[in-house]
């Protein structure tokens, strides 16, 4: 049986968010996403998430659409000239980790930087383990860098951020498979 | 020019700053708080940045948070709206060191004028009349020595906010040897300051106030004056303008205090001076100056037909004013009643939820409704209770508050508790109808009247 681990999500999401594309589904067995970057598409992904829910142990991912803020029109998030690319690349996460796993989410509103200090070594790499008390990013507020630490034992499976980038409250960053 | 503006306010008045962005041409970022992903302004917004959880203090009151998401997303300048930071100077200094162009007037000016001491000071330098009042004051006894000056009654207030904290009025020695001590403590914990002033009490207070837009240069506009005279424990219920308890001389001589008091400061952008008229003395005498767009000003809009916002904007943008005092003019009358989540059977206890309806027909001339609600809207339990505000533009005072009484008997919200009811009470009220009333009718006539009837 075909099964389907969070990278190949994380991989498809990345090539429906690069692609011209503005829906996508997926189904394999009991296995089924659905992307959209439209409201339109959102919402009936919304309404066939839950007629499937009891059904179905598929990895739960809805892609563009997890926060109720993307329903709105007009937002199909691409970057603007100037900056705002800086802040508008925030990858599609699900809202919930799957099975067995948790994020590690954004404490604050910042800036996102995965290492100690330029050039430094990552503090965490995926695939790398974590404790409660380890260290995994620094957010930086008007220069005030606050470390976050993992707060769960187990191995770094996905970073979704990138080095530099504006992170917003409570957004998913790594995702940790939890040791058992 | 501004390309890119950052909101740091949620509810109607980030909604009409993200509307007033957009027809201009700007691009709007806006602020949300966890609480706040589904509002009706982050839908309209071009994009949203979630700063923090529900709580107030650490999203809308985050100010290092808001200046960095509005560095991060590419913005040129930030607007505050009213209320959370729009008056802290502080927040005003750090946008403008970090590059960020603050929609209001200058850090300094805030300072100036948002220590009601130092304000008092400002308004005595430029002449402008004060209500008989003092120093600081930080003693009973020192108080009492005072009120027997100046000749009761007086009123206490908080040197450092407004807001109704630390406000209460003495009629007699032993009323103020009851109130003093409590008024102090309520405007420590309220502002961390304890200090408190007297002034004499006006028994038939008016509260009437001037709407200005400075360039930052010295050329300092105005757009009539309001009466805000219908509140309720200091909380406005209504506005309107104009005034028509002012002759127009004294109308005159209002408009004119408030520009000569923000000349010399080189005001920037919106603000309001408020005063206290004396219909008996003919006098009024200057309060404080608000240096923030305020929740009322729609009802100045709809008399003068100028979008106030849009030209904050445009001030902040080309740093000079688009139009000149002999382009304003003033027609016919306008109102503003406060639609809030409260319930004033229940001693006006705030209550959120989610509307299940709300309906306003405004298919008729000279209605407005200012507001981020919907059906379906969730109105959280963590902010302001007012969810909407309801204009009417009339030919005059009689035909606006008839046209707004129809407008509040035709809608319909429900799913939540809210003042609906009271708005259709005192809106066909004959003391209203009459303009008969004072800031504290609502407390003395109005409140007791409708529970009553309730």
């Amino acid at each position: 049986m075909l099964t389907i681990k969070p990278q190949d999500v994380a991989a498809l999401v990345e090539a429906f968010e690069r692609s011209s594309a503005q829906d996508m589904r997926i189904a394999a067995g009991n296995f089924e996403l659905q992307l959209s970057k439209t409201a339109t598409g959102a919402q009936s992904w919304a309404r066939r998430s839950s007629a499937h829910e009891a059904g179905s142990d598929a990895v739960a991912v809805a892609a563009s659409a997890p926060a109720p803020s993307q329903l709105a029109p007009a937002r199909s998030a691409a970057p603007k000239d100037g900056p705002a690319a800086v802040a508008t690349e925030r990858p599609a996460v699900s809202s919930e980790p799957p099975a067995g796993h948790v994020f590690v989410r954004a404490a604050n509103l910042g800036t996102f930087y995965r290492s100690p200090k330029p050039g430094a070594p990552s503090y965490v790499e995926v695939g790398g383990r974590v404790y409660g008390d380890t260290e995994v990013c620094l957010i930086e507020v008007m220069k005030l860098f606050t470390p976050l630490i993992a707060g769960v034992q187990g191995v770094v499976r996905e970073v979704y951020v990138t080095d530099g980038a504006l992170v917003e409250f409570d957004q998913p960053l790594f995702l940790i498979e939890v040791d058992a | 020019m501004i390309h890119r503006l950052f909101i740091a306010n949620r509810g109607e008045i980030a909604l009409r700053v993200v509307r007033a962005a957009r027809a201009l041409g700007i691009e709007s970022v806006l602020a949300v708080s966890a609480a706040d992903r589904e509002s009706l302004a982050a839908a309209e917004a071009d994009k949203i940045v979630v700063v923090g959880p529900a709580p107030a203090r650490q999203s809308y009151l985050n100010g290092p948070g808001l200046v960095h998401a509005a560095k991060l997303s590419g913005c040129d300048a930030l607007h505050p709206g009213y209320g959370f930071l729009s008056e802290r100077a502080s927040f005003a200094k750090l946008c403008e060191q970090e590059g960020i162009t603050f929609v209001g007037p200058r850090a300094e000016t805030i300072e100036a004028v948002g220590d009601k001491l130092a304000a008092r000071r400002l308004a005595s330098a430029a002449g402008i009349p004060m209500v008989t009042g003092t120093g600081k004051v930080s003693s009973t006894e020192e108080a009492l020595a005072i009120a027997a000056q100046i000749g009761y009654p007086v009123i206490t207030k908080a040197s450092a906010g407004g807001g109704g904290r630390g406000m209460r009025v003495a009629r007699s020695d032993a009323d103020l040897q009851d109130s003093f001590d409590r008024s102090s403590q309520e405007a420590l914990e309220a502002f961390g300051d304890g200090t408190l002033y007297l002034e004499r009490f006006v028994e038939r207070a008016r509260h009437v106030e001037v709407q200005v837009m400075g360039d930052g240069a010295g050329e300092i506009l105005h757009f009539g004056e309001r009466d805000c005279t219908l509140q309720r424990r200091y909380q406005k219920m209504m506005e309107e303008a104009p005034a028509i308890a002012l002759s127009e001389a004294t109308r005159k001589r209002v408009h004119q205090a408030a520009v000569d008091l923000l000349k010399p400061l080189n005001y920037r952008n919106a603000g309001t001076v408020e005063f206290l008229f004396d219909p008996d003395r003919d006098e009024f005498y200057f309060m404080e100056v608000n240096a923030r767009i305020q929740v009322e000003h729609p009802v100045s809009e709809m008399l003068c037909g100028v979008d106030l916002v849009q030209l904050q904007l445009r001030v902040a943008s080309e740093g000079k004013l688009p139009l000149k005092q002999s382009d304003i003019h003033f027609n016919g009358h306008a109102v503003e009643l406060r639609i809030l989540a409260e319930d004033p059977t229940r001693d006006f206890l705030p209550c959120p939820g989610r509307l299940a309806e709300w309906q306003f027909d405004l298919s008729e001339p000279g209605l407005r409704l200012d507001s981020a609600m919907h059906a379906g809207a969730l109105i959280p339990p963590y902010y302001d209770s007012m969810i909407g505000k309801l204009l009417v533009h009339g030919p005059d005072r009689a035909a606006a508050l008839n046209k707004i009484n129809a407008a509040l008997n035709a809608a319909r919200v429900a799913g939540i508790r809210s003042n609906l009811h009271l708005l259709r009470f005192l809106s066909a009220h004959p003391d209203v109808l009459s303009n008969d009333f004072d800031t504290r009718w609502a407390e003395r006539v109005l409140m007791p009247q409708f529970l009553q009837a309730n």
